[in-house]
């Protein structure tokens, strides 16, 4: 049986959900080197919610949308490239894992918000971060403060947060979330022929973490809320890094 | 005689959530935290049932499992993979080494005891003053 089928018909046994379909077409066409741009703007433009995320991308410093010098998808992709549109390609089954992780394992509705209005991370805070690297090379960090890491760890647990005392339990729970998340997008990569492998995730406590520099590739930062807990998840990539 | 599961992965978050859900049957949970400390768990515990995930330090799952299968005396137990990775190709090589069953984190317990339950017999506890703790 062809592997398509095949892959198929495991999904269907194994009861997997759908993979987000303009994601995967989307990865598709950037994993080819001789990417039409045309049909990436079209799959973006027929999805709202990855055009406004590409046109937050190619706008880094503007705090509202009036403030976009870019506007439109064509231009977003001349000035930015390649990079931008993997990094759009992975968080959207990114932002799918982590908002699932919070449906089942926490019982609550995580939203995205605007990563500009978010109240910022200021002083000590919890750093997760895991690499990947292969066809595709790039970073992903999960940042948040220490309180809602410690809501999240007992959510997951099932325990309240005062009985949560060891603090390699908030760290190992942490890391399982950036696992889920980036389990998730690496399949999606792999699936549209950019086999990449994932590193060990590391958590620590940090202070003084400034956006990463991605020469010639994208960088992504989404925001998330679920009541008083806030989440930050930054996503650097370059194809074609072998 | 109740199942006798060994839950393998290198999260102590996953192997506490297992625990959770095994908590109202009766069943022995045991514990490894790669595939190396797996293997050798399967060949003494001879458990009834497997979960295991993929990447992990020291020994993958997807090493873990073609050891398995190598192994006569092993080979036999059902394994249920517990991972956050569904790509095609992976998926594929795992399903031609042999695994029962798939589940892909995240996941809600209600799924996984479904999975569970079509591969050994899960009796709830009647009266459950106390969990026994799993054995590592």
């Amino acid at each position: 049986m062809p592997d398509a089928a095949n892959y198929q018909e495991l999904s269907r046994r194994y009861g997997f959900a759908p993979k987000p379909e303009s994601a995967s077409r989307l990865t598709q066409l950037v994993s080819r080197q001789d990417s039409d741009l045309d049909e990436i703007t079209k799959v973006i433009d027929k999805d709202p919610a990855l055009r406004k995320r590409l046109l937050r991308v190619a706008n880094p410093d503007a705090e509202n949308e009036a403030e976009y010098a870019i506007e439109t998808v064509e231009d977003a992709l001349m000035r930015n490239g390649m990079g931008c549109v993997l990094v759009l390609a992975m968080g959207t089954p990114l932002a799918q894992a982590l908002t699932k992780s919070f449906q089942t394992m926490l019982s609550l509705k995580l939203e995205d918000i605007d990563c500009n209005t978010a109240d910022p991370l200021d002083g000590e805070h919890l750093l997760g971060t895991i690499g990947f690297s292969g066809k595709v090379v790039g970073r992903v960090y999960l940042r948040m403060n220490l309180v809602s890491a410690k809501a999240i760890a007992a959510g997951i647990l099932g325990i309240s947060p005062d009985e949560l005392t060891d603090p390699n339990e908030i760290k190992d729970a942490a890391g399982e979330l950036l696992n889920i998340m980036t389990g998730n997008f690496k399949s999606n990569l792999c699936d549209a022929g950019l086999d990449c492998r994932l590193q060990a995730p590391e958590v620590k406590l940090s202070s003084d973490f400034h956006t990463p520099s991605v020469p010639g590739g994208g960088l992504e930062r989404l925001a998330f809320c679920a009541g008083k807990i806030q989440l930050f998840v930054d996503v650097t990539a370059n194809p074609w890094s072998d | 005689m109740p199942a006798k599961i060994l839950s393998v992965d290198d999260s102590r978050t996953i192997r506490l959530i297992v625990g959770r859900a095994l908590r109202p049957y009766d069943c022995i949970l045991c514990e490894a935290a790669n595939g190396e400390e797996g293997l050798a768990a399967a060949a003494r515990e001879k458990p009834d049932l497997i979960l295991l995930d993929v990447t992990m330090p020291v020994m993958d799952g997807v090493t873990m499992l073609t050891k398995l299968k190598e192994d006569p005396a092993l080979k036999a137990i059902p394994v249920i993979m517990l991972t956050a990775e569904s790509g095609r190709d992976n998926v594929i090589h795992i399903a031609r080494l042999g695994v029962r069953d798939y589940l892909v984190k995240p996941f809600k317990e209600e799924q996984l005891i479904e999975k569970i339950s079509r591969n050994v017999t899960l009796q709830k506890k009647e009266a459950a003053p106390t969990m026994a703790a799993p054995t590592v």
